[in-house]
């Protein structure tokens, strides 16, 4: 009788595990602070039994996530680096990246800023420091305000590779933690300058700056970046440890599928066709 | 989703050949993106062997392992080991009616050395040198008692910032800024506390440059504890400065001529408790105040004349030190070593030297022949930063250094080097029975050294 009540309580609690089932996604907070959290909603909505916890702190708390084993999902605005992928081979997991959207940065700038475009060299300049005041590109004499991401985010060491040539931001910037944040930053500051995400770029307060690219004055859009003419633009991840199974797996699919690219799309990024 | 297996096999294949190695992963960022804009492969697939490129990276090279800092942009780490056979004679000055004492030593030597020299970011540098041996002048460690390992040192670290092509600061020990010859500074000694240089770039290659350097000589106690007997020490420094004028003419024939006036001073200090000890100047309180030297050191250089590769160097150095008189009074006079009132104050120092060569030394078969010839007087110089393989460190000298040197490979060198000198100025030290002792800057009469030297670069 004994063994009865306890195979039945095991049954049970086996039942209830497998009903309550719990995705842990770490990382990017270009990813995190928007689309997979409506990704998710979403695939709630069709699969009750499954919970989520999102931590947007950063593509690198998401790579080392999977590292550890903290989460079955690792969002990142970057690829790992090789010291990352090391580490991981260190510990026998397999680091796999999966596009799922694409992404432009865009240069952002307070709204009364009356400079409209700016060339890759400039703003390579004013990011390391080199040019501090605005009247050095066209706009009314101001020192400039600089407003980056912090040292854990996809998007501050991809655009010191996409923008920067892979110098040193300027000592003065201001980092922040999240696009919403140099966004409100910027709208606030009439002299600030900063970058974020395509799905930001229409915050209230600023206002995207065009890249002069050869001559050709380009802004982020789906198309300039789907067309790569869009010189920040970059693809965003899920890694994942080896090919991802269960709940992963059909979350992945879920971002993937038209639905879920659609709802990328109607954040903000670009979706994969 | 997956890629296809056969696919990504070649596509590995082509893109790791066409690396050559896959330790370039990280370069296979511009031929995947064109891959991926001809249609031969999407973006995941370009992602799927850029994640497995990289992952061999890391896997199987030792650079895919190191977690450098961001700012990094280069870091050299380079260094090298020497194995010295020395034989040395030093013949003191005889007191009248005695015989010399030749003094003879055969040591075998080795040094070592580790250099890490570090570009950062924005113009920033820092590095370090790690040697053998604790004396400045010398990295050399004689082989010694089997039961004793010897010491590692730090021999240099610096800091260094270069915001133009024009200017350049350094602080720490570094490499010696100067353009210099071992008549003034030992090649070994780095010196310590700051350094500038400013560079005009002239017509073509031609460059003028102000260098400039204080630089710390000795740490001396400021004050001492209450109840002690008052001090008067200070630190002491010395000011270097000089213009180095460059002038280039071509590939061939006469190749290019450099000439660096230069005035170096003490403020008034000490120097005392020197590594080397007794061969040094015997200090005594605001001894440094005397030394002002003008220099002027400078080369002419050929190239190709006696076939390609081919190069003839002639070289020169010279000292004055304004402040001779005083200086000799000072640092021969003082305790009794009296000179008398018509003899020389050796203000005055001087070296000619001839060079011929074939290469860089850094090619097998690559060589190279040098001849010079010094005399260095008894004020002329500072004997704490004078060659210390010339006559041991001693002034009041004149003689010959040979050397000529052979690339066995092209890391791996075999040079042999002799010096040969003896006194300036025999009217200095004459050993005279009212001294009672040697001024040790000037007690030798004359020495030879013999030093035959394998050098392995790396």
């Amino acid at each position: 009788m004994k063994k009865s009540i306890l195979f039945a309580l095991a049954a049970l609690a086996a039942t209830g595990v497998a009903h309550a089932q719990k995705l842990v996604i770490k990382g990017s907070d270009t990813l995190g602070a928007k689309l997979v959290p409506t990704l998710a909603e979403e695939y709630k909505a069709k699969h009750p039994g499954v919970s989520f916890e999102i931590a947007a702190e950063g593509s690198t708390t998401g790579i080392s996530a999977i590292i550890d084993g903290t989460a079955q999902i690792g969002m990142s605005s970057r690829r790992a680096k090789p010291t990352e992928m090391s580490a991981a081979q260190a510990k026998g997991v397999n680091m796999k990246p999966t596009i799922v959207a694409y992404d432009g940065i865009g240069i952002i700038v307070n709204e009364k800023c009356p400079v409209a475009k700016l060339t890759k060299r400039q703003i390579e300049q004013i990011f390391a420091g080199d040019i501090t005041d605005w009247s050095a590109v066209g706009g009314p004499a101001g020192p400039i305000s600089i407003y980056t991401r912090n040292t854990s985010s996809g998007t501050y060491s991809d655009f010191k590779d996409l923008a920067m040539n892979k110098r040193d931001y300027a000592p003065s910037s201001q980092k922040m933690a999240g696009n919403e944040q140099i966004a409100a930053e910027v709208a606030k500051n009439v002299n600030g300058i900063g970058y974020v995400g395509l799905a930001y770029i229409t915050d209230p307060g600023i206002k995207a700056v065009a890249v002069d690219v050869e001559g050709v004055a380009l802004l982020p859009s789906k198309k300039t970046v789907l067309d790569k003419t869009y010189p920040y633009a970059r693809p965003t991840f899920y890694y994942t440890n080896g090919e991802p199974t269960g709940e992963a797996a059909k979350f992945l699919e879920f971002t993937l599928s038209d639905e879920g690219q659609a709802i990328a799309s109607k954040i903000g990024f670009v979706p994969l066709k | 989703m997956a890629i296809n297996s056969l696919k990504r096999l070649a596509l590995l294949g082509s893109v790791a050949i066409g690396l050559a190695l896959p330790a370039r992963a990280q370069d296979s960022g511009p031929l995947l993106d064109l891959l991926v804009k001809k249609g031969i492969v999407n973006d995941q697939e370009a992602e799927d062997i850029r994640a497995a490129l990289v992952k061999d990276f890391a896997a199987n090279t030792s650079a895919g392992k190191l977690n450098l800092s961001p700012a990094l942009t280069e870091f050299a780490l380079s260094g090298d080991m020497r194995l010295r056979e020395q034989f040395e004679t030093q013949r003191t000055i005889a007191v009248p009616g005695t015989a010399s004492v030749a003094n003879e030593r055969e040591r075998v030597r080795l040094r070592f050395r580790l250099n890490g020299d570090l570009k950062l970011q924005s113009g920033w540098g820092a590095g370090f040198s790690l040697q053998t041996a604790q004396n400045a002048d010398s990295a050399n460690q004689t082989l010694d008692n089997i039961g004793t390992n010897y010491g590692i040192y730090l021999a240099r670290a610096y800091v260094s910032y270069q915001p133009s092509l024009n200017w350049f600061f350094t602080g720490g020990k570094f490499k010696n800024p100067f353009f210099t010859t071992d008549l003034v500074w030992d090649a070994d000694i780095n010196p310590q506390g700051f350094a500038e240089t400013h560079t005009t770039f002239l017509n073509g290659k031609d460059t003028f440059e102000v260098r400039a350097g204080q630089l710390v000589m000795k740490d001396n106690a400021e004050a001492i504890a209450a109840g002690a007997a008052p001090t008067t020490g200070v630190d002491a420094w010395l000011f270097d400065q000089q213009l180095v004028y460059t002038k280039w003419f071509g590939a061939e024939n006469l190749s290019d001529v450099l000439f660096a006036p230069g005035f170096m001073f003490y403020n008034a200090s000490t120097i005392t408790s020197q590594v080397s000890g007794t061969n040094k100047e015997q200090a005594y309180n605001g001894s440094t105040k005397y030394l002002k030297i003008v220099t002027l050191p400078g080369e002419v250089n050929f190239a190709n004349i006696y076939g390609t590769g081919t190069q003839l160097k002639t070289y020169w150095d010279f000292t004055y030190n304004t402040a001779a008189n005083d200086r000799a009074h000072q640092s021969v006079a003082n305790g009794g070593y009296g000179l008398p009132a018509t003899t020389n104050k050796g203000a005055m120092s001087w070296l000619v030297g001839l060079g011929y060569g074939y290469g860089q030394g850094k090619n097998k078969g690559d060589y190279s022949l040098k001849a010079d010839y010094r005399q260095t007087g008894i004020s002329a110089l500072d004997p704490n930063i004078t060659d210390s393989d010339f006559a041991f460190n001693r002034l009041n000298q004149k003689g010959y250094k040979f050397s000529g040197s052979y690339n066995l490979t092209d890391f791996a060198s075999l040079t042999v080097t002799y010096f040969i000198t003896s006194r300036l100025n025999d009217s200095i030290n004459t050993k005279a029975p009212a001294l009672a002792a040697d001024p040790t800057l000037s007690d030798l009469n004359s020495t030879n050294t013999l030093q035959v030297d394998l050098n392995v670069k790396f």
